[in-house]
């Protein structure tokens, strides 16, 4: 039980780090692009499209972050008028999209490269990290609390 | 340290106590108690946290990116087994063990996360050829896992959100 749930904590840990490698440069990861069976070629243009991205990201990131901020701010502030919170969370919700709309168009690009089956299967292996992580925190949450022992 | 049943110090050395003298704080120096040099078993369960801090620090992130749940599982149970070892003739090894389970799953998933921003120190160079990612594709990374995280839902404002404003339990819900 107890090596049960020692191994439930580090499995977690383990695919963390995994799950976390597809939101990053997952095309410089030589085992993750030999999953998906990736060319020197089609890294290099992924690469091209990802530094093309970057100053975007970059810039929308930094927005986002300093809104984020704002708001926060703000709602800490239980004098803050209303209608001043209101138009906050409208700005960080519009910096969150403008974001998102920025990264799924670098994500479109980079689908270009790929052949159709390497992209389901990157889809796919994602898809299915994510849901052994989320799966592995279910479980372990389900788990009783351990008798203290002192 | 705690005080036995007789009323007596007891000064062996906790497991998080171990574990927190093998994994310093980062930049801090490593202040080592008298009693590690003077207790035989807490010096050999030490050797076993140190040992198994090493195996993690020396791998590079490819390769700890490449270890299966089994591999993990089975670190978990040779340090398990190791500081159990280190234990045994010793009186309070039952009442610890639960206690140690749980500093090790805690010194896994703090250790990794720790290793991984640890500031570069200067390493073999056979090491650094092994390293695929350079300085600038590990900036790059961090900003895509930092893109991604913002654009789920589950960001700081959520959070901010539900503890200003936390959900309405059940029994709300019914209410309404």
């Amino acid at each position: 039980m107890k090596r049960g749930f020692l191994a439930a904590l580090l499995l977690i840990a383990g695919l963390g780090l995994y799950a976390q490698d597809w939101d990053g440069k997952w095309w410089k990861n030589s085992r993750l692009a030999e999953e998906i069976g990736l060319t020197s070629e089609q890294g290099d243009k992924i690469e091209k499209v990802f530094v093309r991205s970057r100053p975007v990201l970059i810039d929308l990131r930094a927005d986002l972050e300093k809104k984020q901020f704002f708001l926060q701010q703000a709602m800490e502030e239980r004098s803050a008028p209303r209608e001043d919170l209101e138009a906050k969370m409208e700005a960080v919700e519009d910096a969150r999209a403008a974001l998102q709309k920025a990264r799924q168009r670098m994500l479109l690009d980079i689908r270009q490269v790929l052949k159709p089956e390497q992209w389901q299967k990157l889809v796919q292996r994602r898809q299915e990290l994510r849901a052994r992580v989320q799966e592995q925190r279910q479980m372990n949450n389900a788990r009783p609390p351990a008798r203290k022992q002192r | 340290m705690t005080m036995d049943p007789n009323g007596k110090m007891d000064a062996h050395l906790t497991e998080p106590e171990l574990f927190t003298l093998a994994l310093p704080p980062a930049g801090e120096p490593e202040a080592l108690p008298r009693h590690l040099s003077e207790c035989p078993g807490c010096s050999r369960a030490f050797s076993e946290w140190k040992a198994a801090v090493r195996e993690l620090a020396d791998e590079e992130p490819e390769a700890l990116q490449r270890r299966t749940p089994e591999q993990w599982d089975a670190l978990a149970d040779k340090t398990l087994a190791a500081v159990r070892r280190s234990r045994i003739g010793g009186r309070r090894f039952s009442v610890r063990w639960g206690l140690a389970a749980a500093a090790v799953a805690a010194f896994f998933a703090i250790a990794v996360p720790l290793w991984r921003a640890r500031p570069a120190s200067p390493r073999p160079a056979v090491k650094e050829a092994a390293s695929t990612l350079s300085a600038e594709d590990q900036a790059d990374d961090a900003l895509l896992q930092d893109v991604a995280r913002l654009t789920r839902s589950e960001d700081e404002t959520s959070r901010l959100w539900s503890s200003l404003a936390p959900e309405p339990s059940s029994t709300e819900d019914d209410r309404l």
